[in-house]
């Protein structure tokens, strides 16, 4: 049925930082020598002795090069040079000795003055002199990538948030699909909704048609599949005409106030409604739903049993808040037979949103706790991840989430075209 | 910049922000962190809000039990007042127990997205949606609101109020971790960040004015931080009281 495989869908870790362009990494200047193969050893540790390359460890001392003919070129540094440039050339005096006794003859190069913090820069610093590179070990899974079957089930929870951002009336909407990954379960799910074209007049049926989505949801989970949703969902023809394909809110969250007013008394208009804040509403009402009586937490509370249930939960969002901060294992594995822990918020949840999220959206799934976020298609104008604003790397905020793109091929909505004119 | 005297104030303002300092201490009363606000259009107050992230959405406030010993869940470490209640309500006295008081709310931490600033926004639309306003009447009708505000609009807030396009907004404290409006990002104004533009519909920028009262919202935050956030994470604790501890306790109360 699908057109596009999944084998297309790459998934690339949005860092905190802004990556600097590859090409324009800092250097800094060092003294080379090209040398004879059978020095290489006594004079790189002798080298080692006398000039150790300080501060920039990420560096190799020795560059091997393949000339033409099958011959090569090894190449060592001798010390970093003077930042005085009148004494660029010149060699500390033991270094000169080393230099005179082997006939060396020194030239400047450049040597990237940082280490690499993505393959891109390695393998760019790698075209000045070569380089290591250790690719970062903390913190969240998937950050220094994913396995197959990861992948394969991020790929799959991706695809119903793109069925679900089709589902609207011939309309393209955002979507957003809350994911507890520990269970591989669909928690909840949620469109954009600033307007809801047939929803009825008041926010009761609007705040009813979510929990009744999610309850279906909740039956298809139990099968332990994380299936489409589209049934639940009005069935609808995509790609209708052009100018209704452009209702993602976070691409432009001032445009509602630009409607057409002619059917405006007739449709529910909430401008802040976007697909992230729904979702997080929706989960949020699911665990009102799951766990009604923790209105009674005393009831549970004055028996020792109950009592170290509470204990495992926080223990459970500590270890989850560990995982955050420093390297740790997953989070516990919980029996998905078993009533599930009331959870905290939505730590611990991924969410996969078809667009990424404008600054609101993304806050607010920092202050919900989210733990990973994935996307599909940026947001240049408006992304808060990476795009207009880098929400990610905002140190002084008290929870910090992972972001991810999914590189999906636009035909996935059937709109390619249509997004550029939006 | 931001203004931050008290003396330009208008008393209007003043009085509006007295409004939404009451309504932070009725957050306060309910465990949640105390941040109000109101929102004013022509000098008259259309909607208010507080934080609410520990009770349900649809208002209904998590019902304080006719049981008695439900106080126990509002119980602080050193709480006397709840011993008591634990003491009238009917325990098991051969159980042996485990009161946990762990930030209780973490229980009833619900939607943590759930500002003053957002409660009094809902309110706002939903009243004006019953009066069948247009979609372009209530655009219009944002443009002419400001909002009084105790704290320093998140964030989330402050994204939230450029995309409704209110007029203006006056706010006590600044939000040192997570504002919106100045702090951390400058979400009131756009000029640092303009978009490449196109045909797409122009941001809204917003007056912000700091400042105003910020003492009495300080000393609110600063009241329930230090009698602890039970929402926080690290104030999490574990009051752990066998039958004989609590005899002992029982004893001390009543000696």
């Amino acid at each position: 049925m699908k057109k596009h495989t999944t084998d297309m869908w790459k998934i690339i870790h949005i860092p905190d930082k802004l990556p600097i362009p590859p090409n324009q990494q800092p250097t800094v200047n060092v003294l080379a020598s090209v040398i004879d193969p059978k020095h290489a050893n006594t004079l790189i540790r002798r080298l080692n002795q006398i000039a150790p390359l300080k501060n920039v460890c990420h560096v190799k001392r020795i560059r091997k090069k393949h000339l033409e003919g099958g011959k090569t070129q090894l190449s060592v540094i001798l010390c970093l040079a003077s930042e005085d440039n009148s004494l660029l050339n010149s060699l500390p005096q033991d270094v000169q000795e080393l230099s005179d006794s082997y006939q060396l003859s020194p030239f400047v190069t450049k040597v990237c003055k940082y280490a690499a913090t993505s393959k891109e820069e390695w393998e760019e610093q790698c075209k000045l002199w070569p380089t290591s590179y250790h690719p970062p070990t903390y913190n969240i899974d998937g950050i220094t990538g994913f396995s197959e079957e990861d992948s394969l089930s991020i790929l799959s929870f991706m695809k119903v948030a793109i069925e679900l951002a089709k589902s609207g009336d011939g309309l393209i909407v955002n979507a957003a699909v809350i994911v507890d990954p520990s269970v591989q379960q669909i928690i909840t799910n949620g469109c954009d909704q600033i307007f809801s074209w047939h929803a009825p007049m008041n926010k009761t049926c609007i705040r009813n048609d979510c929990i009744e989505q999610s309850t279906n949801l909740d039956s298809h989970q139990s099968n332990g599949v994380a299936s489409t949703v589209t049934e639940v969902l009005p069935n609808a023809s995509p790609s209708e005409p052009e100018s209704l394909s452009c209702a993602v809110s976070c691409l432009n969250p001032w445009k509602w106030s630009e409607q057409q007013s002619d059917t405006a008394n007739s449709y529910y208009c909430h401008p802040l409604r976007h697909a992230a804040i729904v979702a997080i509403e929706s989960s949020a009402d699911r665990d009102r739903r799951l766990f009604p009586d923790l209105g009674d937490a005393e009831e549970k509370s004055f028996e020792t049993s109950q009592s170290s249930h509470v204990v495992a939960m926080v223990k459970r969002q500590k270890t989850s808040v560990a995982n955050v901060e420093k390297k740790e294992a997953d989070p516990p594995n919980m029996p998905s037979n078993s009533v599930p822990e009331r959870p905290y918020l939505c730590t611990g949840c991924d969410i996969y949103l078809v667009w990424e999220p404008c600054i609101m959206c993304a806050m607010a799934l920092v202050h919900q706790r989210i733990r990973r976020i994935f996307y599909a298609f940026p947001n240049p104008n408006n992304g808060a991840l990476g795009s207009l604003h880098r929400l990610q790397g905002e140190k002084s905020l008290n929870h910090h989430y992972a972001v991810f793109r999914i590189c999906v091929p636009e035909e996935a909505l059937d709109i390619a075209g249509n997004r550029k004119s939006c | 910049m931001d203004s931050h005297v008290e003396e330009g104030c208008s008393s209007e303002t003043l009085t509006f922000m007295e409004l939404a300092i009451e309504q932070a201490k009725d957050a306060l009363n309910s465990l949640e962190v105390p941040v109000g606000c109101v929102i004013a259009e022509d000098g008259k107050v259309i909607a208010s809000g507080r934080n609410r992230t520990t009770e349900t959405r649809n208002g209904g406030v998590i019902p304080k039990k006719k049981k008695k010993r439900v106080d126990v869940i509002w119980t602080r470490i050193g709480d006397c007042i709840s011993i008591k209640a634990l003491k009238t309500s009917n325990l098991p006295s051969l159980y042996s127990w485990t009161l946990i008081v762990v930030g209780t709310s973490l229980n009833f931490l619900w939607q943590a997205t759930r500002h003053a600033e957002m409660e009094a926004i809902d309110a706002l639309l939903e009243q004006w949606q019953k009066s069948g306003l247009s979609v372009s009447e209530v655009a219009e009708k944002f443009s002419a609101c400001s909002l009084y505000v105790t704290c320093e609009p998140c964030i989330m807030c402050a994204a939230a109020l450029s995309i409704l396009g209110i007029k203006e907004v006056y706010y006590g404290c600044a939000n040192d971790k997570f504002g919106g409006c100045g702090s951390i990002l400058s979400l009131h104004s756009s000029s640092s960040k303009l978009p490449k533009s196109g045909n797409i519909a122009q941001r809204k920028d917003f007056k912000c004015t700091g400042g105003i009262m910020a003492l009495e919202a300080v000393s609110l935050l600063r009241r329930f931080y230090e009698q602890g956030n039970p929402n926080g994470r690290g104030m999490c604790w574990f009051i752990s009281i066998t039958s004989t501890l609590y005899e002992d306790l029982e004893a001390k109360l009543s000696g």
